[in-house]
């Protein structure tokens, strides 16, 4: 055990949730932290006993445990329980409205829950003693335009790319028929080898709209693009690029600017 | 008038949640004021979200004040989005408007 570690051990109710308020601020003082920054320690530790006494058991409070360990510009906080994990709750009225975790969130640099049912469940939050950098406010770097997918070649490959390339496939409005097709098309892919992926993995993108989806498989190493548009010729002249249209192995470069090529076709309803 | 006064969480929630029912089965128009508490959690910001919508499904005026700045109750509610979503009058006059129909500026 560390010099600097505050371990609280008491019963899970809501009339204790005050005291662990009270140690944390006294933790905080110590630490020097600012008025502020105390209060969202306050806030954050709270939230997470929240889930405890409202969760973690059934009639009679168990255990909830609280630990901080200050280190270098942060704590790290855990708190636990030896319950039987979160249940969804349907009465809302006592509940919190799922403000807790947005609220755990927002106040401190990572949490993490674990825990599952029938084993207790742990909070573990990394809180930093500077105020949190509210400035990124939810806008992202880049907006993404299409699907990105890459399964581990084997067993998952078909049954998961035949259901996202069929729910794709519905939503773009097409026809029972055109749905078929393109399901067979992704299963021409889903037989591809791993080895003819730059990566090793299944590698596909999907661009949807109305009327039409775009695929590009990918990235590829050199020669798999051909490959895999050999094994769309079945056995008897019948084609599977015939489903397709503008089936065709571009050259291109991976997320990482490596040479690379892709199949890339279109289907439309 | 509903004052809220100190630290409040799960274990005062349904004091709360009472002493805010009654007013609104009375029908009476409720401004809370949270000025004077000093800390409040998620299940408080829960029982004035759900008065709010007692309130609306009543059509009777209810209104949020707190009036003391950048304090521990201001920082939850602005990390909630509550102070602009309730909204929340930084004056209790502008709350007691707002209540009787005549909307003052928000806070």
């Amino acid at each position: 055990m560390t010099a600097t570690e505050l371990r609280l051990t008491l019963p899970a109710t809501a009339e204790n949730m005050m005291v662990v308020r009270q140690a944390v601020a006294g933790l905080g003082e110590a630490l020097g932290l600012p008025g502020m920054r105390i209060a969202d320690l306050k806030t954050v530790v709270s939230e997470a006993c929240n889930n405890v006494v409202l969760h973690a058991y059934d009639e009679v409070p168990g255990p909830m445990l609280v630990t901080a360990e200050p280190g270098e510009g942060e704590l790290e906080i855990e708190v636990a329980d030896e319950g039987h994990g979160f249940r969804p709750r349907a009465n809302e009225g006592d509940a919190s409205l799922g403000l807790g975790l947005p609220l755990i969130a927002a106040l401190s640099d990572s949490f993490e829950i674990s825990g599952g049912a029938s084993q207790g469940s742990r909070t573990t939050i990394r809180f930093s003693y500077a105020p949190p950098d509210f400035s990124n406010n939810g806008t992202p770097t880049e907006r993404p335009e299409e699907l990105a997918m890459a399964i581990t070649p084997g067993v998952m490959v078909r049954p998961v790319l035949a259901r996202v390339i069929g729910a794709l496939a519905a939503r773009a409005e097409f026809s029972v028929d055109r749905l078929a097709d393109t399901v067979l098309l992704g299963d021409a892919v889903s037989s591809s080898e791993g080895e003819n992926f730059s990566d090793g993995l299944v590698a596909l993108s999907i661009r949807d709209d109305t009327g039409r989806l775009e695929v590009r498989v990918g990235p590829m190493v050199t020669g798999g693009g051909e490959k895999l548009l050999g094994e769309m010729e079945l056995p008897g002249a019948v084609s599977l690029r015939d489903l397709a249209s503008n089936m065709e192995v571009r050259g291109g470069a991976t997320p990482e600017g490596e040479e690379a090529e892709y199949l890339v076709f279109e289907v439309t309803r | 008038m509903l004052t809220i006064s100190g630290e409040h969480d799960l274990s005062t929630a349904p004091n709360l949640r009472r002493r805010l029912d009654s007013l609104l089965d009375e029908g009476a128009e409720t401004v809370i004021d949270l000025s004077p508490a000093t800390f409040v959690d998620s299940s408080i910001l829960g029982v004035i979200l759900d008065g709010r919508r007692r309130a609306a499904d009543k059509s009777v005026g209810f209104a949020v004040v707190h009036s003391n700045g950048a304090d521990a109750v201001d920082r939850v509610l602005e990390v909630t989005g509550l102070r602009a979503e309730l909204p929340v009058h930084a004056r209790r006059e502008d709350a007691l408007a707002a209540v009787s129909g005549n909307t003052g500026p928000p806070a």
